[in-house]
């Protein structure tokens, strides 16, 4: 292989080496961005879970009581025993988990989402202590009460006042901006679990609908070795309910309803298309570039080239277009991500993850966890892209080079 | 090598198809001779320098350079033998576009190990013999037919050829500067003894030849 001849050639055949430079860098391009648009839906699918620090929700569905009065559990999320959650906490690949009570709460004169929650646990809606605005985040071992700023707003609540709720009283220890921490597990008020879960004790609503210990909880949030979600879902449900309502990334992705987020095997599909779009036009366009040298070839060979050093030739310039191409392709696909970082993606959280009773004023508005599509090209992606491109190159230049200097000098060398 | 014979072709064929462009044809070349095959247009002159020259294979008879039979050598054994033994001129220069004048001179050392400034120095040297020492970066689209030929010899020459095949050197070039073409390979066959053997149909640059071989439908006549 003659550098010199190489660089000249690439550098005075500007049409050629431009037509097979653009050619497969639309290919490339393509590739890239598919994926990374694909890995951009995968990670926005992470985030409505993300910002309670969590990879897995999990919920119990139940029935409705009978009368809406006093404590009651939502019907999206009934008791899970505290012997189930201690069988959850063994399985392969639970990182941590976080428990919780939800509850309604019926007074006479006003109705109360209350959440129960760890106050120092970082798995789940404890991660509200970066959302205080007033007054200060729930103190271990105090029965006192967090209120979600809008509802306090609403209803005159000030820090240091005391609300009663189903006959108990909570101090006011702060106010939260629970819209700026989560889109599940959303509450009027949070208290410590343990007092979420006196409350649920002591309903005989609860206990109509769903047996209740002390001990047991109606929320799960789990973080999980994340190769393992999949399986982890399957036998949650097994240890739960089969009718579980299990909320992972996965479960968020096929709400999201777009085609880069419905499946690894259509992205796939859809990368070996780009990758055989990639592969023809590079094939095609320098079949064309190679088919126009049959005379240089012809001449190559007359003047004494062997066949190996024809193909060395060829080979080596197709290998560089291609490497150039893939390195084309990687900056169409870096300005196309750019461009696409700006979209917005609205993720629809679940009915039954919304905490709100549908029957009360917005309570069946359809929520949505909206951010902007997190798209960038990885490392790995970008060098399998050119990777990828100089295989192409590669192939492709054995193959076409392989062919043409089989040609006999004295046939294109005749008609002069 | 039999009496200073070079290369000689022994009852030469050569068939496309059915129609044969080369009947029966024995020759030879004695090293150093310089012979031109003058014939009308189709006659079979150029398929007869292919098959001397190792570019075609005979349909039939034998082809020997330097005492060996060429007839069976492989596609490589026959591209070594031309790096090694042989040079050629063609009617249209085909000369590389994308390389400079030297660059295309060199164009048979490219496959050797050997240093670029080395064949660099051999180039310019040979350039400088066809007084083209002024032109050595041009590009073959900035020369002019007569200096493009003169480049295209000294491509031949690159190699330090036993014969040099000539096929229509003068033809695309009008008539002064096919003469100039002429004066050069003459010299080069008088005072270094390279062997040539040229096609033409024009009889008149013929008449510097050791030898005439005159071919009509692919047979020798005289």
């Amino acid at each position: 292989m003659n550098l010199h001849y190489l660089t000249n050639e690439l550098y005075y055949q500007k049409r050629r080496t431009l037509t097979a430079i653009l050619g497969l860098s639309i290919g490339i391009a393509l590739l890239i961005i598919l994926n990374a648009l694909s890995a951009a839906y995968r990670q926005a699918a992470h985030a409505p879970l993300k910002e309670i620090g969590a990879d897995i929700t999990v919920q119990r569905p139940g029935d409705v009581p009978k009368d809406l009065t006093g404590v009651v559990f939502p019907c999206s999320a009934v008791t899970i025993r505290d012997d189930q959650v201690k069988k959850i906490e063994g399985l392969d690949g639970v990182r941590g988990i976080g428990k919780a009570v939800l509850l309604w709460i019926f007074d006479p004169n006003r109705a109360w989402i209350v959440l129960g929650l760890e106050q120092q646990n970082s798995v789940g809606p404890a991660v509200l202590r970066s959302a205080v605005t007033e007054g200060r985040y729930l103190e271990p071992g105090k029965p006192e009460a967090l209120v979600e700023i809008s509802y306090a707003r609403q209803f005159g609540i000030k820090v240091g006042d005391t609300i009663t709720m189903a006959n108990t009283s909570f101090p006011v220890a702060g106010l939260v901006d629970a819209s700026r921490a989560a889109k599940i597990a959303v509450a009027n008020v949070y208290v410590p679990l343990e007092e979420a879960q006196k409350l649920a004790a002591a309903s005989s609503q609860v206990q109509s609908v769903s047996p209740f210990s002390p001990a047991d909880v109606n929320l799960l949030f789990i973080k999980a070795d994340q190769e393992k979600i999949t399986d982890l879902a399957s036998a949650l449900r097994n240890i739960v309910d089969k009718k579980a309502t299990i909320g992972t990334p996965d479960s968020f992705l096929k709400l999201l309803g777009s085609f880069f987020a419905l499946s690894d095997k259509l992205t796939m599909a859809a990368s070996l298309i780009a990758i055989i779009v990639a592969v023809l036009i590079a094939f095609k366009t320098m079949a064309g570039n190679i088919a126009e040298r049959a005379r240089e070839i012809g001449v190559l060979k007359a003047v004494g080239w062997t066949n190996h050093n024809v193909v060395s030739q060829l080979l080596a310039e197709s290998v560089i277009q291609c490497f150039l191409a893939g390195i084309f392709g990687l900056v169409l696909a870096a300005i196309a991500a750019f461009g696409l970082s700006f979209m917005n993606v609205s993720i629809p959280i679940p009915w039954d993850m919304s905490p709100t009773p549908h029957f009360l004023p917005g309570g069946g508005d359809q929520i949505f966890k909206t951010l902007r599509l997190p798209v960038h090209i990885p490392w790995i992606l970008a060098g399998f892209g050119v990777l990828l491109s100089v295989v192409i190159g590669g192939v492709t230049g054995a193959m076409l080079g392989r062919t043409i200097s089989r040609i006999k000098p004295s046939e294109v060398l005749r008609h002069e | 090598m039999n009496n200073g014979v070079l290369l000689s072709g022994k009852s030469l064929s050569k068939k496309y198809g059915d129609l044969e462009v080369v009947k029966d044809v024995s020759l030879s070349v004695k090293a150093g001779e310089f012979i031109c095959l003058v014939g009308k247009s189709g006659c079979g002159k150029t398929t007869l320098l292919s098959l001397l020259s190792g570019l075609e294979r005979p349909t039939a008879g034998q082809v020997m350079f330097d005492g060996k039979d060429i007839t069976s050598a492989t596609e490589d054994e026959l591209a070594l033998l031309r790096r090694q033994n042989v040079g050629f001129i063609f009617q249209s220069f085909n000369l590389i576009p994308t390389l400079s004048a030297w660059e295309n001179v060199a164009l048979p050392l490219f496959p050797i190990a050997m240093k670029q400034q080395e064949r660099e120095q051999r180039a310019l040297e040979l350039l400088e013999k066809m007084e083209m020492g002024h032109r050595t970066n041009h590009l073959p689209s900035a020369l002019s037919g007569g200096e493009k030929q003169r480049v295209a010899i000294a491509r031949a020459l690159i190699n330090r050829p036993k014969v040099l095949f000539a096929d229509e050197p003068t033809g695309n070039l009008d008539s002064a500067t096919g003469d100039a073409i002429m004066v050069i390979l003459n010299r080069l066959h008088r005072e270094e003894g390279v062997g040539v053997l040229m096609v033409t149909h024009e009889v008149d640059l013929a008449k510097t030849a050791d030898r005439l071989i005159r071919m009509r439908d692919g047979e020798v006549i005289s």
